[in-house]
């Protein structure tokens, strides 16, 4: 690094600029490190490698003003390089490829939904309720390109070859199993139109939105040929990996960045006086707020010191007493969960037998299981909150756990509702039993049950996003008014809505949740969940501005990205694992489908792999068997290892280099104390030679 | 592009394209934000250079700084002549550092001269009580802005000399997640 002298001997640029420009820094005379000094009089042969390989980037990243920055490019500019064709062909290359790039960016910025609204949001409320839009924006766009990839592969074609093609297998059911008509018998009244929109059934079942109106057909001639039951089934495990690598890479950027800022177990404080401020707040209540933010934050802090000094100095007998109380809580907040899910279970057994119903009572009683699934979502929560006070556990301990117990209730009491059509649908697993026995599933109660199914969940979607509305138009926007508008002691206690992130991320997991696992058996649902996410964000973003105000404990955005992602990756795990079991162990609807008449809907792949010719059969059975797998697990274990050891290695010298830096602090210390104690030995010395 | 401004030179733009990180149309839109601050004193043609220099009440009145409470440290580290009155090129000097696409260690530098508030190179305990009432509105007591500093101290300072320097914050900002998307103006 050039130190400071060698400034004045660069004769390149103009020096009245450099003059007028050292003042700006009007600072300590013994600054030794004020910017990471640009070595002026480089020599061309030498900066060939690095100074003008890579000008204009390293350029805009060196912390000078910008003057000095425009005078170093002049320099750079004026060098000319001794460089071979090839070199400076190079450098064209990636000078316009820079410029593309820049290019793209403006291009892909014009051309990202709705950045402006979380600009606006970012500025207003700050980060973590920003990630929960941006979440949202993610989940649109998943579904969007979803309902793409299934228009394109089992929609559209199933519409082109409708009338056309010839069905797969001539095996046919026992005469009672095929007996399906979906159609409203009689005269309609009008109403149950309306009913059927929202139900799911009349004149929407027998429709491309579920799964029973396919058919079992392969169309074409003898050059081409389109397999619908095969497209439908690879369509539906294609999108289940594509959703799989798009979360996965989103958690990739947000894991890098929790990873290389994890293992941080102090530094809580420096954090939070030197990045809690967010420059980019913009409206003033919400800096008043920020600021109020900040000092809870740190008071807060102090008081979960306190806590903790209090809770070290308990007495054995008190930490018993407290340890009992906790374990009876959380005994009582378990127990509130299982009752929730027998109310469930209850719920959709009572629903199934009613089924049939006309009429707006047979609409409860079909909506009954997402009622009871709303309430005990949002009730159970509220009782947990209550619980976690008495337990008294650390406040950032409480949140973790109220979340984990929110997002467990939501994700298994949709479990059990599934469970709860699966022991009908099949008999309680014994297909062999009762009237389950003729056709392998309940074929008096479900003549199509993958129909059924595809209706509860979209049932499940649409109530969900009616509920979502309602709340809205019935809660939150009188709460402002009357907080606004009345000025008694309970309005003001109660206070604006706060926007919730946590509480409103578990309900996009949900009905995400609630769409993958549906999809199997509604394949226009990705497309119903973009319409109704679109219309959420506008929802939201309305209440946002209108009713809320920023929150006190604000949620960290960065950390709070990959903690979503990984909250979507269980609901993913639960709707997979449906669609496994679907596919392999229940027998497919003998009246509808495609899947008609297989004994599986796996079972097609087997069918139509022996169509296929000799050579890629034999290439297929190749890849599956043992010598060719063997061989790849070996290989993928000893790159693992590979990765592993170098992980450790890296881990290794981070610890070192940290270790090394506390020694030079120390050896920097020992040598100025020394420095002292020679000049103090010196002075006398020399006073001494100069009185001589 | 094609574009038929006559406000700055080819030269002059790819020049602040290479030193900053705005493209071309973010320049001239950061150019006429920092127009409208005071449309008599900024001429509209940039192209001989004119020395133009706002005060900092103007630059400290723009919506995007004026709730910041660190907003004069901001001008004064980014202004020619410490005082906080800015030029064009430390306007969008200053909107560069603060954007989404500068890295992490530029933020870090600048981020650290900011807090230092009696610019001796030290982020000492007096620049810590001052930037911790700015941040809380002088609203914590005495004892508690003492433990809080004396508690930064501990966790940042690695060569125990009782003040960080420009390394200290650097390493401590490598742990902290956050700071890219703090430290970040959107313009």
């Amino acid at each position: 690094m050039a130190s400071k002298p060698q400034r004045h001997d660069s004769s390149n640029s103009d020096p009245g600029e450099q003059q007028a420009l050292r003042l700006r820094r009007v600072s300590s005379p013994v600054s030794t490190n004020n910017y990471p000094l640009f070595n002026w009089s480089s020599t061309p042969a030498g900066e060939d490698e690095e100074g003008n390989s890579r000008p204009h980037r390293d350029l805009r990243s060196i912390p000078l003003p910008m003057a000095l920055k425009r005078a170093v490019r002049q320099v750079q500019q004026m060098h000319v390089p001794v460089v071979s064709r090839m070199e400076s062909w190079k450098r064209n290359k990636t000078k316009s490829l820079r410029k593309l790039k820049d290019n793209a960016r403006e291009f892909h910025y014009i051309f990202t939904l709705w950045s402006k609204s979380l600009q606006k949001i970012g500025g207003n409320f700050g980060g973590g309720v920003q990630s929960y839009f941006v979440f949202l924006r993610f989940l649109v766009v998943l579904n969007f390109f979803s309902f793409l990839l299934i228009a394109g592969f089992v929609l559209i074609p199933s519409i082109v070859f409708r009338s056309v093609g010839t069905t797969l297998t001539n095996s046919s059911g026992p005469e009672k199993c095929m007996n399906y008509d979906p159609n409203p018998q009689g005269l309609v009244v009008f109403y149950n139109y309306f009913l059927n929109l929202l139900s799911g059934t009349g004149f929407m079942e027998y429709s491309y939105l579920f799964y029973g109106y396919y058919n079992n057909t392969m169309a074409g001639d003898r050059t081409f040929s389109y397999n619908i039951p095969l497209a439908y089934l690879f369509t539906v495990v294609f999108y289940f990996a594509f959703c799989l690598i798009c979360i996965i890479a989103r958690m990739g950027t947000a894991a890098r960045v929790a990873v290389a800022t994890g293992g941080s177990a102090g530094g809580n404080y420096s954090m939070m006086v030197f990045t809690g401020w967010d420059y980019g707040c913009m409206a003033d209540q919400a800096t008043k707020l920020k600021q109020k933010t900040i000092h809870y934050r740190l008071q807060v802090d102090l008081e979960e010191e306190r806590i903790q000094k209090r809770a070290a100095a308990l007495t054995s007998s008190q930490k018993i007493i407290l340890y009992s109380i906790r374990f009876l809580m959380c005994f009582i907040a378990f127990g509130l969960i299982i009752a929730s899910f027998y109310g469930i279970f209850v719920a959709t057994n009572f629903s199934q037998e009613k089924s049939g119903q006309e009429g707006f009572l047979g609409l409860f009683f079909e909506y009954l299981p997402s009622i009871v699934i709303t309430t005990g979502n949002f009730l159970v929560p509220l009782l947990c909150d209550q619980i976690a006070l008495i337990e008294q556990y650390a406040p950032s301990t409480t949140i973790i756990l109220a979340l984990l117990r929110a997002v467990f209730l939501r994700l298994v009491s949709l479990g059990v509702l599934l469970f709860t059509l699966w022991r009908q649908i099949t008999c309680e697993g014994q297909t062999n039993s009762g009237t389950c026995k003729l056709c392998q599933y309940n074929y008096e109660v479900y003549p199509c049950w993958e129909t059924r199914v595809g209706q509860e969940m979209y049932k499940l979607t649409l109530f969900d996003f009616l509920i979502n509305i309602a709340v809205l138009a019935l809660v939150e926007f009188p709460r402002r008014m009357v907080v606004d508008n009345s000025s008694s002691k309970v309005a003001q206690w109660v206070g604006r809505q706060e926007f919730m992130v946590p509480s409103n991320v578990l309900g996009l997991v949900y009905g995400q949740t609630v769409v993958w696992t549906g999809a199997l058996f509604c394949p226009l649902l990705p497309l119903i969940n973009t319409i109704k996410f679109v219309f959420l964000f506008y929802c939201k973003k309305v209440t946002l501005f209108y009713n809320c105000r920023p929150a006190l404990k604000t949620f960290r955005s960065t950390t709070s990205t990959f903690f979503f992602l990984v909250v979507l990756l269980f609901g993913w795990g639960l709707a997979i694992l449906v669609m496994i079991y679907s596919l392999a162990e229940i027998h497919p609807s003998m009246g509808c489908g495609p899947f008609r008449f297989f004994p599986y809907m796996w079972s097609i792949v087997p069918t139509s792999f022996y169509s296929l010719s000799k050579t890629t059969q034999e290439f297929l059975f190749f890849i599956g068997s043992q010598a060719f797998s063997i061989p790849l697990f070996v290989l993928s274990c000893v790159v693992m290892c590979y990765f592993i050891a170098l992980t450790s290695v890296y881990g290794k010298s981070v610890a070192l280099l940290r270790a090394q830096l506390k020694l030079e602090g120390r050896d920097k210390q020992f040598l100025v104390k020394q420095i002292e104690e020679l000049s103090r030995l010196q002075i006398p010395k020399h006073n001494a030679g100069v009185q001589d | 592009m094609g574009n038929k401004q006559t406000i700055f030179t080819a030269q002059q733009l790819d020049a602040y394209q290479d030193c900053t990180y705005f493209t071309r149309k973010e320049i001239l839109r950061l150019f006429y934000r920092y127009r409208d601050l005071a449309p008599q004193l900024v001429p509209l043609d940039y192209t001989n250079q004119p020395d133009v220099k706002l005060p900092y009440e103007l630059i400290g009145s723009m919506p995007e700084l004026k709730d910041n409470p660190f907003r004069q440290r901001i001008a004064e580290v980014f202004s020619e002549d410490g005082e906080g009155n800015m030029t064009l090129d430390d306007f969008l000097d200053m909107f560069s550092v603060l954007s989404e696409m500068a890295p992490r260690d530029l933020k870090a530098y600048y981020a650290f001269k900011i807090y230092d508030f009696n610019n001796d190179d030290f982020i000492c305990k007096s620049d810590l009580e001052k930037t911790l009432n700015k941040l809380t509105r002088n609203e914590l007591t005495e004892d508690e802005v003492r433990m809080v500093c004396e508690k930064v101290i501990d966790e940042a300072d690695l060569d125990n000399d009782g003040r960080l320097s420009l390394e200290d914050f650097q390493h401590m900002i490598v742990r902290a997640p956050d700071f890219l998307s703090t430290f970040h103006i959107r313009i």
